[in-house]
């Protein structure tokens, strides 16, 4: 009876051979998988182009601006420094103006006194 | 006790704050005049613009050099003058809020002309702090025009001096010993 059982579990646990077309599915399987990895690494690299330019673009933008600002802020502090310098020279040449109107009538006064008192 | 010394402090900081001498002029913005006037000068130079416009003053020129000079202890150049192409365009009043200002402390006549021949009175008033002048007010008033100059910060006449025959300059001869201690009003 034990014999019996033994003999029909080797039977159906013997090694058995693969059929044809198991093969053939599995060997097709593994060739899709392989073939769907290979072109997802592909558009993934296509993606990392567009990538790494908005990445440049953006900061190349971001130079030009920082650029463009400083060179207009350097701009307009000249403009600034040029209307404060004229402005400076402008507020001496008036202020030498009204000295000068003052040192005319002291020398005048100085002068007559020496007349009236050359004439006495 | 130390509560209370910082109170004393604290009370007399303002009233020591307006006891300092004030060289600014308050100057009224005279709107009207401008309007009237055929030409006008409005100059507003705080620190920042003067410093600005050293910046800008070429060393190597003699004369530029010597107004950069000039410019480094100053805090303000505030100039107002406004010329009219009839007489009495103006009235004295207008000039007397700037004038009355020069009768606080610390403001020292330094030149006062009267002319009969051409109208022209100019008085020239400095204020002395320490043996320093920190500031110089200037009123000019002819028939046809009026000048009012405010110029605040430490004025080194040494330098100032050497301005003497540049910008029209006149040489006015001033001795910086002589000029330096305050002139009786």
């Amino acid at each position: 009876m034990s014999d019996d059982i033994e003999s029909q579990l080797r039977a159906a646990l013997r090694p058995v051979a693969p059929s044809e077309e198991f093969s053939q599915r599995l060997a097709a399987s593994v060739a899709s998988r392989h073939l769907t990895a290979r072109k997802g690494r592909r558009s993934g690299a296509r993606l990392h182009p567009l990538a790494w330019w908005f990445s440049a673009s953006l900061a190349a933008s971001l130079i030009l601006a920082v650029g463009v600002h400083q060179h207009l802020e350097q701009q307009r502090l000249q403009q600034s420094g040029l209307e404060a310098r004229r402005e400076v020279l402008e507020a001496l040449r008036v202020t030498s103006q009204k000295l000068n109107l003052a040192y005319e009538a002291v020398k005048s006064q100085s002068t007559s006194l020496t007349d009236e008192g050359n004439s006495v | 006790m130390r509560k209370c010394i910082s109170i004393v402090f604290w009370l007399l900081t303002p009233t020591l704050a307006l006891a300092a001498p004030n060289p600014r002029l308050a100057i009224p913005s005279f709107s009207a005049l401008a309007q009237k006037a055929t030409e006008s000068v409005t100059i507003t130079l705080d620190p920042g613009l003067l410093g600005l416009a050293a910046k800008f003053l070429d060393s190597n020129d003699p004369q530029e050099a010597a107004t950069k000079d000039v410019l480094k202890g100053l805090q303000g150049i505030y100039v107002r003058s406004y010329t009219f192409d009839k007489d009495a365009s103006y009235q004295q009043s207008d000039i007397d809020a700037v004038r009355s200002q020069l009768a606080a402390p610390g403001w020292n006549r330094l030149v006062e002309t009267r002319s009969r021949k051409t109208h022209a009175d100019v008085d020239i008033y400095i204020m002395v702090d320490h043996d320093q002048a920190i500031g110089l007010a200037l009123i000019a008033s002819e028939p046809r025009q009026f000048t009012i100059v405010n110029i605040v910060g430490a004025i080194d006449l040494d330098k100032l001096h050497k301005l003497e025959g540049q910008f029209g300059v006149p040489k006015l001869d001033i001795d910086p010993a002589k000029a330096a201690p305050a002139a009786p009003k």
